[in-house]
């Protein structure tokens, strides 16, 4: 038996803080959600076994209790239509669970069967634990390249961390996890003093005051929970490209450490120059315009200030993440390589690689202009504008409010999104211009770019050799561009960058 | 087990009169309101205060392609209705977008093209200006459509790498012989690359579709049908109707089983049975019988998720179901197996369980809990302005009326176990059959 603790000499102890609730009473609703947080995530990972946080939750949301097998759970449910799952991230878990509030009663004792006994039943734990291990195996290389370059730079960034690992965890991690590993772990870590209860709806008091009881019943110690792992300062720019057999196009992730979290004072106003460098799926931004409306390199480009989950799925972002170790991040949607372009167009048949290079170029371009000019007056009041009421559509839905209420206390706020109304209007151009050169530099960036096989080798001689990287367009676009395209083209295509390193691996390679 | 389910079904369905009533499943009125130009206008108040969802549902998608050499387009013309007008060039629409604070997107599927925005139900007059402009006035530049092409090639791009996504292509590829539903709605690739030069179709395909007799607009949320109505006369009442209607072509009756197979170790073995179902009608049984069937066969209650996932873990999940569209397309049936070894098992075992219901239907103990599922599932999904609109939208994109939603749903009540058995005779035929796999073999080798 491998031992669960990480080195003790980066673990310190989260103290006991009684049964810390988040209410959100909706009387008119006719649901219930109830959404319990344990503050623990996948940096409680002990090494060898990454992936056992995940697989423990996993089990306990999709396995059964001391009194049903899944199947029989399956089958109560199933006229109730109430649905439970659980997220994992780095340093959470949230169980979620909602029913209509005609069911509650019924459904009840399954959630707390499922909390305070689960079954951890062998036939559960080969069934789940071969869905994981597929995942870090395969799927996580082949169904997605944009996923994918987001996790290799999640690995880059982090790397020698407990936050380097993907929640799921390796493919080793994975396959040394043993039924008893899960045991242990959840009843070391999943703990009565390590829980925020949140409830929604329309719920009544001694529905409540009935789960609070129920809660307190969980295993009342400490868990020794790691301190997050910081992400490491690249050198200049360092390169990790993943080599793909089969890739269509270049997909690219560029990420760089912050030190800035919902916690800090100066986070309204980075969220104020992130919207307008790269607010997520918004045509509003500059890097959407310059790569994707002017130049038509791909679908689309964004800029983070915080994780992001499942960016290619969500078009708001969704609460239960929240992290302490964070990093500022620029997504590239895939850009076309070289092979494809040669075949697509006779005029680009002699074209030695494809967009990767630019389109990097372009966005650490408008990064860097945005550092050394700021925004203007204007930029800021429209921008500010835009979020203050934007930010109101995070929170559409009961789960969605509660989930963001209980993360604000993660990060020591009472309600983030409302509070955000207030911290936005006391803003000024000059608040907004101080956190973009404080927290932002396009010197330092740590990249990653999974592509074809084939683009590898000149991709990587072109970032080495800092080589212009002049857009291929097709003749179509080409004649068409507007001088000032053009004009931004010619500065873009030999801006200088101090690429460090340049590290080619095979997918295969990858997350080991 | 029989005892809990017998208790809980019971209580279904007072609960379900009581809380959404007998006849209609949505517990909201629904305003409908026509202008004399034949353009639909739908307000549903809902209790969200401030809030407003303001969608826009154009009738066709990737069915209107009937033209060789012009699949993807009416993706792509979505992407167009974003490249600006006389009045608001794209600088400037992006600018007022962007002053509503609102979440506006827009996507394309088989049958319709649908537009959105969500927030601020005082901006409700801005978010109709800005959209019956372009609606009625777009007109973008030869370079500007040149470029916005390569947007969707990088979307074709990021989709290719999911081999799913691949084998979804040649699916719908070898099922369908003329009907469009034989390309999906991204298009042929070598059409999406000849876009750029394709600027005059693109008028045409405006002129024609981009009509109001085509069109519904849809507000959920802090608004009157009064307010609504009003602005949709201001901003859409001098917008002129068109004549203009796809000559689709009917796909022949399927004659024996067909096969796909990709070849790739990359990901774990797939197995997927689709068969040619019925257009979606909501004044027949057809399909709301098939999503009954489908609910009762593969959710994860079933006896069957219970056999090859759960207990014999020959599979890692199976799901299915029947896909609502204006005409006859596909119920497909998935499954991802733990060996490729497998196959010709997995797909033995649905098969005798489609056998089993066409010969002895369903107790109606489950077909009750069945239709419990269905209305909760429903009731739990509409819980703010903007899924109560998608919801909608999805059916008057199948029929033009948002009433639909509730007599499909009244349908799903009456639904017996002699229709599940008939149905179910009628669309799961092997001669209608396309067997879909994926594995590290050259061939699928499923009979």
């Amino acid at each position: 038996m491998k031992t669960l603790m990480l080195a003790m000499a980066l673990a310190y102890a989260i103290p006991a803080m009684g049964q810390e609730v988040v209410e959100l009473k909706l009387p008119q609703s006719s649901k219930v959600v109830v959404k319990l947080m344990f503050r623990n995530g996948s940096i409680c990972d002990p090494k060898g076994m990454e992936g056992l946080t995940y697989l423990t939750a996993s089990l306990v949301a999709e396995g059964g209790t001391a009194d049903m097998t899944f199947s029989q759970i399956q089958e109560a449910i199933y006229p109730m239509a109430a649905n439970y799952g659980v997220s994992v991230d780095k340093e959470v878990c949230v169980f979620t669970f909602e029913v209509h509030r005609d069911w509650l009663t019924k459904f009840y004792p399954i959630l707390r069967g499922l909390i305070l006994t689960p079954s951890f039943a062998d036939q559960d734990f080969q069934r789940i634990k071969v869905n994981q291990q597929t995942y870090v195996d395969q799927l996580i290389r082949a169904s997605s390249d944009e996923e994918y370059s987001k996790m290799a730079l999640e690995d880059l960034l982090f790397r020698g961390t407990n936050y380097q690992h993907m929640k799921q965890g390796t493919s080793p991690g994975v396959k040394a996890i043993t039924l008893d590993d899960i045991r242990k772990h959840y009843a070391s870590f999943f703990t009565h003093s390590n829980l925020m209860i949140g409830v929604a709806g329309g719920y009544d008091d001694a529905f409540l005051k009935m789960l609070m009881e129920d809660m307190a019943n969980l295993p009342g110690t400490n868990p020794v929970v790691p301190k997050p792992g910081a992400a490491r300062t690249p050198s200049g720019i360092e390169v990790e490209i993943v080599a793909k057999n089969d890739a269509f196009g270049s997909a690219i992730f560029a990420g760089v450490p912050l030190n800035l979290t919902r916690a800090g004072n100066d986070f309204p106003a980075l969220m104020v120059a992130n919207s307008y460098l790269g607010e997520h799926r918004k045509s509003y931004s500059k890097l959407y315009q310059e790569i994707r409306e002017n130049r038509s390199m791909n679908y689309g480009d964004y800029s983070y200030i915080e994780w992001y989950e499942n960016g290619g799925g969500n078009m708001l972002p969704q609460p239960g993440v929240p992290r302490s170790s964070n990093y500022f991040s620029i997504w590239i949607r895939p850009v076309q390589i070289a092979a494809q372009l040669r075949k697509q167009y006779p005029e680009l048949a002699d074209v030695k690689v494809g967009h990767a290079h630019f389109a990097l170029r372009m966005a650490l371009h408008e990064l860097g202009v945005l550092v050394s000019q700021g925004m203007t007056e204007e930029q800021f009041q429209a921008t500010r504008t835009f979020l203050q009421s934007y930010v109101k559509l995070y929170v559409q839905t009961p789960s969605d409010r509660l989930g963001y209420l209980m993360d604000s206390r993660v990060y020591g706020r009472k309600d983030y999104i409302n509070d955000l109304g207030a911290r936005l209007a006391a803003l000024t151009r000059e608040d907004v211009n101080r956190a973009i050169k404080k927290y932002w530099s396009p010197e330092r960036m740590f990249v990653t770019i999974v592509t074809n096989t084939s683009e590898v080798e000149p991709l990587a001689k072109s970032l080495r050799e800092n080589q212009p990287s002049p857009m291929s367009y097709s003749k179509v676009v080409k004649s068409g561009l507007a001088a000032e395209v053009r004009e931004k083209d010619a500065v873009v295509e030999k801006l200088s960058l101090k690429v460090t390193s340049v590290n080619i691996v095979n997918s295969k390679d990858t997350f080991r | 087990m029989k005892i809990i389910c017998l208790f809980a079904a019971a209580g279904v369905l007072m609960g379900v009169s009581r809380a959404m009533g007998a006849d209609r499943i949505l517990p909201y009125p629904i305003h409908t309101h026509r202008l004399a130009n034949g353009l639909n206008v739908v307000t549903v108040p809902f209790d969200s205060p401030g809030l407003a969802a303001f969608y826009i549902v154009v009738r066709t998608g990737s069915r209107n392609e009937v033209e060789k050499g012009v699949t993807g387009f009416a993706h792509f013309f979505e992407h167009m209705m974003f490249r600006g007008t006389d009045a608001y060039p794209t600088e400037k629409y992006t600018e007022v977008l962007k002053s509503t604070g609102a979440s506006a997107n827009a996507n394309t599927s088989n049958d319709r093209t649908m537009y959105h925005m969500t927030g601020n139900a005082d901006k409700l007059d801005v978010m109709f200006a800005l959209e019956s402009d372009r609606f009625m006035n777009l007109h973008y530049a030869l370079h500007d459509f040149k470029t916005e092409a390569g947007a969707v090639k990088g979307e074709y791009t990021k989709n290719y790498a999911s081999p799913y996504q691949k084998l979804y292509e040649m699916t719908a590829n070898r099922a369908f012989d003329v009907h469009p539903y034989k390309h999906t709605t991204m298009g042929f690739f070598d059409d999406i690359v000849d876009m750029p030069n394709q600027y005059e179709y693109s008028r045409t395909f405006f002129q024609r579709f981009y009509r109001p007799e085509y069109s519904t607009i849809v507000v959920v949320g802090d608004v009157t049908s009064e307010k609504v109505n009003g602005l949709a006369q201001k901003y859409f009442g001098s917008w002129k109707p068109g004549s203009y209607a796809a000559d689709i072509p009917a796909e022949p009756q399927q004659k024996e089983t067909r096969f796909v197979h990709l070849q790739t170790g990359d990901v774990p073995p797939l197995l997927a049975l689709h068969y040619k179902g019925p257009a979606f009608k909501d004044s027949e049984p057809d399909m709301p019988a098939l999503d009954v069937m489908s609910t009762i066969l593969f959710s994860s209650s079933s006896p069957l998720f219970k056999k090859l996932v759960v207990e014999e873990r020959k599979a890692r999940f199976i799901g299915g179901g029947a896909m609502d569209s204006r005409d006859p397309n596909l119920f497909s049936i998935q499954a991802s197996l733990i060996k490729k070894e497998d196959m010709q098992y997995v797909k033995d075992e649905i098969v005798k369980a489609i056998e089993d219901l066409k010969a002895s239907g369903v107790g109606e103990q489950l077909l009750a809990n069945t239709k419990s599922n269905l209305k909760y599932s429903f009731a739990m999904r509409i819980d703010n302005p903007d899924a109560v609109a998608n919801t909608l939208c999805h059916y008057v994109a199948l029929t033009g009326d948002p009433e639909t939603v509730n007599r499909v749903y009244a349908l799903y009540d009456r639904i017996t176990t002699g229709d599940l058995k008939k149905i179910a005779a009628t669309y799961f035929t092997p001669s209608g059959l396309t067997i879909a796999t994926i594995s590290a073999d050259a061939e699928g080798g499923v009979r």
